[in-house]
């Protein structure tokens, strides 16, 4: 297939101008405005996710052109993908699951007054994790589709397996305890009627057990409710002063400058933000995938080849920066198998190709032609002057909310703590309407209450529950087509995947060999 | 307490409880956001929208292969505010013994599509026609693999079907459970798997960019749209089988009720009413483009048979007949019989988490009779807890505030409740009745407001349709 894009005939350029022109017109942009805001407040509501912030904005893009109606997605999600970070950052609960992988790094920060690092760290990295997608989306995603569309569902499986494997070594103390948490996050995983089988598990006869466990709820009862419990456990007479901790109270002035921290970190670390960004493009582009397994990934690589390892999961600015980095480079991304196979490569994505379809326009290969079809290219430059719009308009945008956001901690926890149990009530009814929900909170939150009580880590059990399904059924698929290694092992891709899977957990005490071996040379 | 009424209800809007609709409706749709009944469900519920004048907004209850979804809508209460977006897995699931759930708990309003199954095979596989195909898989039993939903779901229990009507096994070619069509026509494209049953639309892209070719559907007609694919009647099989998509509402809905709804419906699917779609500016000038209901299933390729009541009811009862008699014959059992155990996973996990929790006891021990000293942690904020009585108390409150709120909502409704628990959360942490009034006044209609109004969550209403 030649890329047309790639000769810049006249109308290629014609079309990029059409684009431009009509995502700088005065009422996109504003369109993008409202959406960035709206993205941004339903972002940092947990329970709220991208994809239902999405999901509600399909009506109103009946009332808009094309290029408005893509420009209002894709700023949305841009922005609450980010905004996921400033619940996470200030109270302990991801706004969306693609946070959960940095929650603990970055709340522990705020715990000793230095809230605006990991908030601003965050923005920054999450605009040029998104810039950077968005140049991967642009230069390559003819060529990239055709890499996604290798995957079957053995090249799936050996990537979930990629997935579980960073969460547990991810784990902050004891990696026993990391694997126990990922383990009670699958077995969770398990309840209800599953794609594969015909009778439903470990429902013990209740009706409403045959959905499975929501992660939504499940997350923000294990951050949320586990963190709001063991706060009002705490809180004992000599806190009737009512204000946070003493730390927190004059936070910036006992925190770093932040501005200093985000400049120090893109100086010294511009080549982690590099592989950050690509791998969350490449993860991102893969069906089923997305920005949060993005995050984990990226973040397990990046524990992996740091200098100073033993500071990730108590408030390690570079792990936080290479996560948030990797799940908005996976947004752009997502687009890629969307925009060339139609077939979404997020839930996202899944609602964008249902609008585009509504307006008239059939994503594939045709999409980048400018021959053919003069208007689909436009709509595909469109796109990614959008993404750019988006990320550009998120500096100034993120930085309000994080200032304003930062408020927050100044509310006597006396009064901040029944107000967010509120809204952690409503934010995990709000995903499903579902009681059942709420009660899945309340059990996930004292059970995160227990768990941590014995030190074991949360990341992961959020982590086994959205894999461990998957996992399971890419599993189930691959062995009721052919069950042999040969097959497991059948493609460059698989073994690939399988081979960093098997050096990640090899890879550590390798290199407390060679350290010995040093150590004895020298 | 008069006041703190007033300002509760000025704030949060509500109203006398008049003539039926006069507040929000939630329409369930069993499947996921993105999939076509979704499409459609949204689609709906924008023009009901319209035409009832209350806002009308979808919920997606998923899961459970749509026992969730058809369970949450027919067992919610029977006022009309709880619609439901019915598919072909209602005559399915009382069958396989999932759920006691049949299409007699409901009251059929208007079905508004039906999309039959169709056969895709990648674009390069050898087969040309139907009979090519039902020759390979003669020739080879077993061999073949095919996908498209999970397994047991609608477009297996098409393939099934044809393959009994066809003289073959139910099992002669594998299914490959899958979470949908879309997944499934990856995993053709990419060579995964070498047939996948969906609907003509829910492959309609693929189609057009020449990844995959459509060998037959199972209609009794040619599809409108889709002409150049041939019928499995008009190729020699006794077989048709189509997912229908109705509007249903609980068993017990007054009769007023049910038939404002079918008013409306009706002139919904008869393209009476329309939303706007797009604006254009044309030279200089804007272009408002508005569509009607069967103006957007044209164009999205979706099949327009619209039912009323009765005929819908006929329906219901055809369909639940033809596949119970499928689903509880012997040739389908090999066929609904699990592959692998189900319980295996499970418990191999539940013996991987015995295992690491000795482990850990072990270390333990090992560790407590090694040396005294423990690591120094820095995180200690657990350690330095000093429980006094007032946090147990204080904790125990909170934990039972959020078991209560599931319990009483739905009979008290969220404003008062939320108040309620939100005032007692706040007295039990130490605060003054003033400041916990004040909190509780400003934060409970704001977010009522949000949520209910902003983000049409359907929060629950209670006593005086609070």
């Amino acid at each position: 297939m030649a890329d047309p894009a790639l000769e810049p005939t006249m109308t290629a350029r014609e079309a990029i101008v059409t684009a431009l022109t009509q995502v700088t017109d005065v009422t996109t942009l504003a369109v993008i405005a409202a959406s960035a805001v709206y993205g941004i407040f339903v972002g940092a509501i947990p329970g709220l996710t991208a994809t239902m912030a999405v999901a509600l904005l399909v009506p109103l893009t009946f009332f808009l052109s094309d290029v408005q109606a893509i420009a209002a997605i894709v700023t949305t999600v841009t922005c609450s993908i980010f905004a996921g970070d400033i619940p996470a950052t200030l109270v302990r609960i991801p706004g969306t699951p693609a946070s959960a992988a940095y929650a603990s790094d970055a709340y522990s920060l705020t715990q000793r007054g230095r809230h605006l690092e990991p908030l601003s760290v965050s923005l920054v990295f999450s605009v040029i994790g998104g810039l950077f997608g968005t140049v991967v989306l642009a230069a390559a995603a003819p060529q990239l589709a055709r890499l996604a569309g290798e995957f079957t569902s053995y090249e799936n499986f050996w990537l979930y397996a990629l997935g579980l494997t960073c969460a547990a070594i991810v784990s902050h103390d004891s990696r026993l305890k990391g694997a126990l948490a990922l383990l009670v996050g699958m077995l969770l995983a398990t309840v209800g009627l599953g794609t594969d089988y015909s009778v439903p598990r470990l429902t013990f006869g209740s009706d409403h057990l045959i959905t499975g466990i929501n992660f939504i709820p499940a997350m923000i009862g294990l951050f949320g409710i586990s963190e709001v419990l063991r706060n009002v456990l705490g809180l004992s007479d000599r806190d009737d002063a009512g204000d946070m901790r003493p730390a927190v109270a004059d936070g910036a002035a006992k925190g770093r400058e932040p501005g200093f921290s985000v400049r120090r970190l893109a100086r010294e670390r511009w080549l982690s933000i590099l592989r950050s960004s690509s791998i969350g493009s490449v993860i991102g582009m893969l069906p089923g995938a997305g920005a949060d397994i993005a995050a984990w990934i990226a973040y397990a690589v990046s524990k992996r080849l740091s200098p100073n390892p033993k500071e990730y999961g108590s408030g390690s600015l570079e792990g936080i920066g290479d996560a948030t980095g990797a799940n908005n480079a996976a947004l752009g991304s997502a687009w890629i198998p969307a925009l060339v196979f139609g077939i979404p490569g997020d839930s996202v994505t899944a609602i964008a190709i249902g609008v585009l379809l509504m307006k008239n326009i059939t994503p594939g290969p045709k999409i980048f032609d400018t021959t053919d079809n003069p208007e689909q290219a436009v709509l595909a430059f469109a796109i990614y002057a959008v993404f750019i719009v988006a990320n550009l308009l998120l500096i100034p945008i993120g930085w309000f909310a994080i200032h304003g956001g930062s408020l927050l901690i100044r509310v006597p926890r006396r009064i901040l703590l029944p107000v967010i149990v509120l809204f952690c009530l409503i934010g995990s009814y709000a995903m499903n309407a579902s009681y059942f929900d709420v009660w899945v909170m309340l059990v996930m939150g004292v059970l995160g209450f227990v768990l941590e009580a014995f030190r074991v880590p949360l990341g992961p059990v959020v982590l086994g529950i959205i894999l461990g399904g998957e996992l399971e059924h890419r599993f189930i698929q691959s062995i009721t087509k052919d069950a042999s290694a040969g097959a497991f092992l059948g493609s460059p891709i698989s073994v690939v995947l399988a081979s960093l899977i098997l050096l990640l957990w090899v890879a550590p005490s390798i290199s407390a060999m060679w350290r010995k071996l040093r150590e004895r040379d020298a | 307490m008069v006041a703190v009424c007033c300002a509760m209800v000025c704030l949060t809007g509500c109203n006398e409880p008049s003539s039926y609709p006069n507040r929000p409706i939630t329409l369930i749709c069993p499947w996921g956001a993105g999939g076509g009944t979704d499409a459609v469900s949204r689609q709906i519920a924008a023009h009901l929208e319209t035409e009832l004048g209350v806002p009308v907004g979808v919920v997606n209850a998923t899961g459970g292969k749509g026992v969730t979804g058809h369970n949450r809508g027919f067992r919610a209460r029977p006022d009309g505010y709880t619609l439901t977006m019915a598919t072909l897995e209602l005559n399915m699931l009382h069958w396989n013994g999932l759920t006691d759930l049949t299409y007699h708990d409901c009251i059929p309003l208007m079905s508004v599509n039906e999309d039959y199954a169709a056969v895709f095979v990648h674009s390069d596989a050898p087969w040309e026609t139907i009979a090519d195909l039902e020759a390979a898989i003669r020739a080879n039993p077993k061999t073949l693999t095919a996908s498209g939903t999970a397994s047991g779901g609608a477009w297996h229990l098409a393939l099934a079907g044809w393959l009994i009507s066809a003289g073959l096994n139910a099992d002669d070619v594998v299914w490959v459970s899958s979470t949908g069509a879309a997944p499934s026509l990856k995993e053709l494209m990419s060579g995964g798997v070498d047939l996948v049953c969906c609907s003509l639309p829910e492959a309609a892209t693929q189609m057009k960019n020449g990844d995959v070719r459509a060998l037959g559907v199972m209609s009794p007609q040619p599809v409108p749209g889709f002409e150049d694919v041939p019928t499995f009647v008009d190729a020699g099989y006794d077989w048709t089988l189509g997912g229908w998509r109705g509007l249903a509402v609980p068993r017990g809905t007054p009769a007023d009720v049910v038939k404002t709804l079918t008013n409306a419906l009706d002139r919904v699917t008869s393209g009476e009413t329309t939303i706007l779609v797009g604006a254009s500016q044309v030279d200089g000038e804007v272009v408002r483009r508005r569509q009607t209901f069967p103006q957007f299933m044209e164009e999205q390729g979706y099949d327009n048979t619209r039912r009323g009541p009765e005929e819908f009811q006929r329906l219901l009862a055809e369909r639940d007949e033809q596949l119970g008699a499928l689903l509880t014959s012997d040739v389908m059992r090999s066929v609904n019989r699990d592959r692998f155990n189900a319980a295996t996973f499970p418990n191999a996990l539940l013996a991987a988490i015995g295992a690491v929790l000795v482990l850990l006891v072990v270390q333990r021990g090992l560790r407590r009779s090694g040396s005294a000293s423990e690591s120094p942690i820095e995180n200690a904020s657990l350690r330095r807890r000093s429980v006094s009585r007032k946090g147990v108390i204080a904790c125990t409150l909170f934990v039972l505030a959020i078991a209560v709120y599931p319990l009483a909502a739905e009979t008290v409704g969220f404003v008062i409740l939320s108040a309620a628990l939100l005032g007692l959360m706040l007295w039990s942490l130490g605060n003054r009745i003033p400041t916990c009034a004040a909190v509780t006044l400003v934060v409970v209609p704001i977010a009522y407001q949000f949520f209910a109004g902003v983000l049409r969550v359907p929060l629950p209403r209670g006593w005086w349709g609070w």
